[in-house]
């Protein structure tokens, strides 16, 4: 095999694995989107998922019981989120930045607590090796690249094709999709669109707390700032795929093909990484300016 | 804003100020082993001595600059969330002029020049938000945070590569030379003239929002988006006039960080004074002359969190809890009207 084709398989095979976290965050925050709620929040919910899900694993051994604890305590968040913006009628988007806020304090004072150190907090987790048939690695190009991910890179894609069958078949996610066209029409049908915020709230709570799990288990650590932006990536992506969790998934691999050629064409290329990192940023921009103007 | 709720907007503003306060000290008293010490030196430490005293001032500062700016853009119901970027494009341009025309200019008129670019560069970027509102329905929030990540990330190449001081291990640009800084006062600390400046702007956008056509006019289109119309006044023109000088303060605020404290161009040096620019407008609760006891306010939470950090070993991060809390007491009606806006 020639280096420059296992470059290319190197490049792919870490765009996918650094697409999981952005597919679990995006597909949470498909919901809220779609029930009329711009959740800026994703960062700060991914931020309390890594932290919790990476110390419950580390206490316990069980990959599983990190997972319940990321998904518990950022759901715990999102629901704080809901009794504040439902509730208190308190503005979203000031929830969502004091969220934001919120989650950076917290996980820095409990890891300074709980660890002594702010610093870089590392956890022997073994991870298991997904063991796929000779068959399907054999397969040229798609073997190495897909053929050869983490359990949790392989669910992530399970749960974005779970949460298009709920968006688009479910009575619930058409709830939830009814409450973002017209709350007053959902009320007037004698349904709640109270309620239906409320879990699309939590929908977005799972998918961060999952996503910051994976970033952790990614490390196997806990690191001030892990998230460093992929919260808003990912609400970037919802933009980017219009809403349709086909093309959020490929706007995810989108922002995952930049971060890994940021990464890969250091000395090989002209191309300056940094610039590469904006790209998909300007192509989301411009695909909003060209979008049909839709309702805000 | 509106009549109705003014009582009670005070009273949430005291309790929200009030919580975070007893919150400060619950985490001191729970996380440090000597809570009086700890909590000695995280109220009293930021009055203790002129150098303190004047960093704490000087965090102020840009607090108050881009935090006017923010509140502008609240009056026009606009909210800008790419602060960030406009604040680090300004000190990118403040940083390359400063650099270029060499010591050999003279410092008041290079003051003047960085200051008018800056606050240019900051407006243009946000005006792009504006306008793209206005004529293609797109979310400003949004906009505006897609051009700042874009827009960061490559102010991050220019200075991590062309503008990278080759004699440091930072990733900064060369240093400005220190007769083109602005004057320090309350020497050694980095507090500096531009805390005139910042109470100038304060004074003067106060005076401008009561007393001009132009004040008068945007406050209207903030209460009423249909009747300002029904008034002839250009709504468009405000809004996007508005989100321009949010960004136009924000880059002005940049700009002088690097002419005054900053002397340089760091990378990510901009890290969270647009997301606390938007606490103290909100603190500020509409008012310009509040503007400065909340960027006093958050600036004292500030340096209060990294005395305290010094002394016991708790993480400066607590300022993020309390700022969360303080955020959370007062959003309930800072803008009640805006969810009902979405949703509509």
């Amino acid at each position: 095999m020639s280096a420059s084709s296992s470059m290319l398989i190197d490049i792919l095979k870490y765009t996918v694995a650094a697409a999981t976290p952005l597919l679990f965050a995006s597909m949470g925050g498909l919901f809220s989107e779609l029930s009329g709620m711009l959740n800026i929040a994703l960062e700060g919910l991914m931020g309390i998922g890594a932290f919790f899900g990476m110390a419950a694993a580390g206490l316990s051994g069980s990959l599983v019981i990190g997972a319940l604890a990321a998904v518990g305590a950022a759901v715990l968040g999102a629901l704080l989120m809901g009794a504040m913006t439902i509730r208190l009628r308190a503005n979203l988007f000031i929830v969502g930045l004091a969220m934001n806020l919120l989650s950076g304090g917290i996980t820095a004072v409990l890891s300074q607590w709980w660890y002594h150190t702010k610093a870089v907090v590392a956890f022997s987790l073994a991870s298991p090796q997904v063991v796929f048939p000779h068959i399907l690695q054999a397969i040229p190009l798609i073997g190495p690249i897909i053929f050869a991910q983490s359990w949790f890179t392989m669910s992530s894609w399970l749960w974005a094709l779970a949460v298009a069958f709920i968006v688009r078949t479910t009575r619930h996610g058409t709830r939830i999709r009814a409450t973002g066209m017209n709350a007053a029409a959902v009320a007037a049908l004698g349904f709640s669109p109270d309620s239906s915020r409320r879990a699309a709230l939590v929908w977005s709570g799972i998918g961060s707390g999952l996503g910051g799990y994976a970033l952790g288990l990614s490390i196997s650590a806990f690191v001030p700032n892990i998230v460093s932006g992929r919260g808003w990536v990912a609400l970037v992506a919802i933009y980017l795929g219009q809403r349709k969790p086909l093309w959020i998934a490929a706007s995810c691999l989108l922002f995952a093909l930049a971060e890994s050629l940021s990464n890969y064409i250091q000395g090989f290329s002209t191309i300056p990484p940094l610039l590469v990192l904006a790209l998909p940023y300007a192509v989301t921009l411009i695909s909003l300016i060209f979008a049909k103007k839709n309702a805000r | 804003m509106n009549p109705e709720p003014s009582l009670r907007s005070s009273t949430r503003l005291a309790l929200a100020v009030g919580v975070s306060l007893a919150l400060t000290c619950a985490v001191l008293a729970i996380f440090s082993a000597d809570f009086w010490g700890a909590l000695a030196q995280f109220f009293i430490a930021p009055f203790s001595n002129r150098y303190f005293f004047g960093n704490f001032l000087a965090d102020a500062v840009p607090l108050t600059i881009a935090g006017l700016g923010v509140l502008i853009a609240f009056r026009s119901k606009n909210f800008n969330l790419g602060g960030e970027g406009q604040l680090y494009s300004g000190a990118l341009v403040a940083g390359i002029l400063a650099l270029r025309l060499g010591s050999g200019t003279n410092p008041l008129a290079l003051w003047i020049m960085v200051s008018i670019a800056g606050a240019l560069v900051g407006a243009f970027i946000a005006a792009i938000s504006g306008a793209l509102k206005a004529y293609r329905g797109v979310s400003e929030m949004i906009s505006s945070f897609l051009l700042s990540a874009i827009v960061m990330n490559v102010i991050d190449f220019f200075i991590t590569g062309p503008l990278q001081d080759p004699a440091s291990n930072f990733q900064t640009t060369r240093q400005i030379a220190a007769r083109l800084l602005l004057p320090k006062i309350l020497a050694p600390s980095k507090l500096d003239v531009s805390a005139f400046l910042a109470l100038a702007l304060v004074v003067g956008i106060a005076v401008a929002a009561e007393r001009t056509r132009f004040g008068f006019e945007l406050k209207i289109c903030g209460e009423n988006e249909e009747f300002a119309r029904y008034c002839g006044i250009p709504f468009t023109r405000y809004s996007i006039g508005a989100m321009a000088i949010s960004g136009g303060l924000y880059g002005l605020a940049g700009a002088l960080l690097v002419i005054g404290s900053q002397g340089r161009v760091m990378r990510g040096f901009s890290s969270g004074i647009g997301w606390s620019a938007i606490s103290v407008a909100l603190l500020a609760q509409g008012s310009e002359l509040g503007i400065v006891p909340a960027a006093l306010f958050v600036a004292f939470l500030g340096s209060g969190s990294n005395q305290v950090m010094i002394g016991s070993g708790i993480p400066s991060e607590i300022i993020s809890i309390l700022q969360a809390v303080t955020l959370f007491f007062i959003t309930a009606q800072a803008l009640p009207r805006f969810r009902r806006r979405r949703n509509a």
